[in-house]
């Protein structure tokens, strides 16, 4: 595995996770980078959302959950008995598989979270609009802000969520694959949308397309039944990778 | 072989057919029971329904006048009802689906809802003449009734907001959830809201029911008479329910006042529709706010 400590952000150091008394990850150490892209891949069941899921502590909403090591944010252990999750979740932000808007005007979508979290904001409409800017959507709801977000298509409603969580300026942002309900062409956009973002966040994205993979991420780390089978460059990962399972899975001898 | 498939498609048609006459017949039942009752109280009560009717006090020793002190006395005590009534059971409901972790203690509470729901009603009256009415020293008053009344439809209160919170689809409080946005914000800023016409739709059955219920307020709220209206909660009401029940067993005149009894009793099922009505019109304004 190449050396990638430089411009640490997370740090995963010796984590298992427990489903009750499944072990679902097994001593995951790894070290994501800042403003990178990296991709989890790996077959259904293999772990790769429920880390995604513990580096926000979303987990812990299910019951019978339990968590093993240390997962360093900022120099600070985020499963630390004095670290509130509201804090972690509001610099480290989500986009779900499914888009989950909710039921309310596109502008109040956006506003929600900061109108909630006691950050001021000075000008809550340059907030929306850069919010929606970024996520690449202004052009094509600055006229209907004031309509039901439901009403919007779904690759629409999947960058609204990315929108949503932009608003609240978070250092990361987590993806937990984005584009499998979604088309071809909403794909290609939210695709090219994680291109530009990395500019500024760190993006840690959970996939079953390894085109995908391939396409957007700097750094791909494989996993296979709750273990990390290998963490490298995504270059490398498609092309050489180090590890004969890998090679099998990318290959599509299983999975 | 055709002709065997061929009965067996016939023979299977041939049941369904049944099935769906003894589906639709017991649909029937149920329409032409309601609709029996309702004509009925209609045909007999209709006659003594007038202005003065509704909008006078009883005279004559009830056997005349009007039943206005019973309506309003109703209203004041369904109102009362559901002011204690739908706070406790939303928060109760909220406790229990929201915060409370799965498990024996909770499968307890709720199998102790569920016993609150099959006590008989007297049990409540009782229970409100012995804790409200002498113990915390409220009298028989709007305040005892009401609280009699909300504990008694508590449990369709929760057992509806439970339903209704489990409705409204998990990944709205992970997408609240994971902006950094607390549970409680969360719980009050998007799964109420959206729980909330569902809350309503079950929680117009226990207003039905509040309104209705004779043997809860007989100890505790209501008056056999009294021409004065409430001046506070502490006072006495007369109450629909009950005037028909006094005007049917123990009024000075039970024959001559039939048609009084029947009106009464047309009256307070237009209440309860009325009631019912305003809750379905709050759900319909904030149903069309709601889409997913």
């Amino acid at each position: 595995m190449v050396a990638m400590e430089s411009n640490v952000i997370i740090s995963v150091s010796q984590v298992n996770f427990y489903y009750g008394a499944v072990r679902a990850l097994t001593d995951i150490s790894m070290k994501f980078r800042k403003n990178k892209v990296t991709a989890l891949i790996g077959p259904s069941g293999c772990g790769k959302s429920t880390l995604l899921r513990l580096l926000n502590r979303m987990n812990e909403l299910i019951d019978a959950t339990r968590v093993e090591g240390e997962i360093l944010f900022e120099g600070r252990n985020i499963y630390a008995p004095d670290v509130d999750p509201v804090e972690i979740r509001r610099k480290i932000g989500m986009v779900f598989q499914k888009p989950n808007p909710f039921p309310k005007t596109i502008y109040n979508n956006i506003s929600y979270g900061p109108n909630l979290t006691g950050v001021s904001v000075a000008d809550m409409d340059a907030l929306v609009e850069q919010s929606l800017k970024q996520a690449v959507l202004w052009d094509e709801v600055k006229d209907i802000l004031n309509q039901s977000a439901m009403n919007l298509s779904g690759g629409q409603q999947q960058r609204l969520c990315i929108a949503r969580a932009l608003a609240m300026k978070p250092d990361i942002l987590l993806m937990d694959e984005p584009t499998s309900a979604l088309d071809p062409i909403s794909t290609a956009k939210i695709e090219e949308l994680i291109e530009e973002l990395k500019e500024n966040y760190t993006i840690i994205i959970v996939t079953h397309n390894m085109q995908q993979a391939a396409r957007v991420s700097d750094e791909t780390a494989f996993f296979y039944l709750g273990n990390l089978v290998e963490y490298n460059k995504t270059e490398k990962i498609f092309t050489k990778p180090d590890v004969k399972q890998t090679e099998d899975y990318i290959t599509g001898r299983f999975g | 072989m055709k002709r065997l498939t061929d009965h067996s498609m016939r023979w299977r048609y041939f049941k369904q057919n049944v099935f769906f006459v003894l589906v639709r017949a017991s649909a029937l039942v149920i329409t032409l029971a309601l609709g029996g009752i309702i004509l009925y109280i209609l045909v007999n009560g209709i006659s003594v329904i007038s202005w003065d009717f509704i909008f006078t006090p009883p005279t004559d020793a009830m056997t005349k006048g009007g039943i206005m002190p019973a309506i309003l006395g109703t209203i004041y005590l369904t109102v009362g009802a559901i002011a204690i009534g739908l706070p406790l059971g939303i928060a109760s409901a909220v406790y229990l689906t929201e915060y409370a972790r799965q498990g024996r203690v909770i499968r307890l509470i709720k199998v102790g809802i569920n016993c609150l729901a099959g006590v008989p009603s007297v049990v409540f009256g009782l229970f409100g003449l012995g804790f409200f009415v002498i113990f915390l020293k409220f009298g028989s008053s709007i305040l005892s009734g009401s609280l009699t009344l909300g504990f008694l439809i508590l449990p369709t209160i929760i057992g509806a907001s439970e339903e209704a919170l489990k409705a409204v689809p998990q990944t709205f409080r992970e997408a609240s959830l994971s902006l950094g946005v607390s549970k409680w914000q969360t719980i009050y800023r998007i799964v109420l809201p959206n729980a909330l016409p569902g809350i309503l739709t079950g929680s117009i059955l226990g207003i039905g029911r509040a309104a209705g219920e004779t043997a809860p307020i007989m100890f505790t709220a209501a008056a056999y008479f009294t021409a004065k209206l409430p001046g506070s909660v502490f006072d006495e009401v007369m109450a629909l329910p009950y005037h028909i029940y006094v005007l049917a067993t123990a009024g000075t005149n039970i024959e001559a006042t039939r048609p009084i009894q029947f009106g009464t009793a047309l009256v307070l099922v237009a209440v309860v529709l009325g009631i019912d009505l305003i809750a379905i019109v709050i759900r319909g304004s904030m149903r069309r706010n709601k889409k997913w």
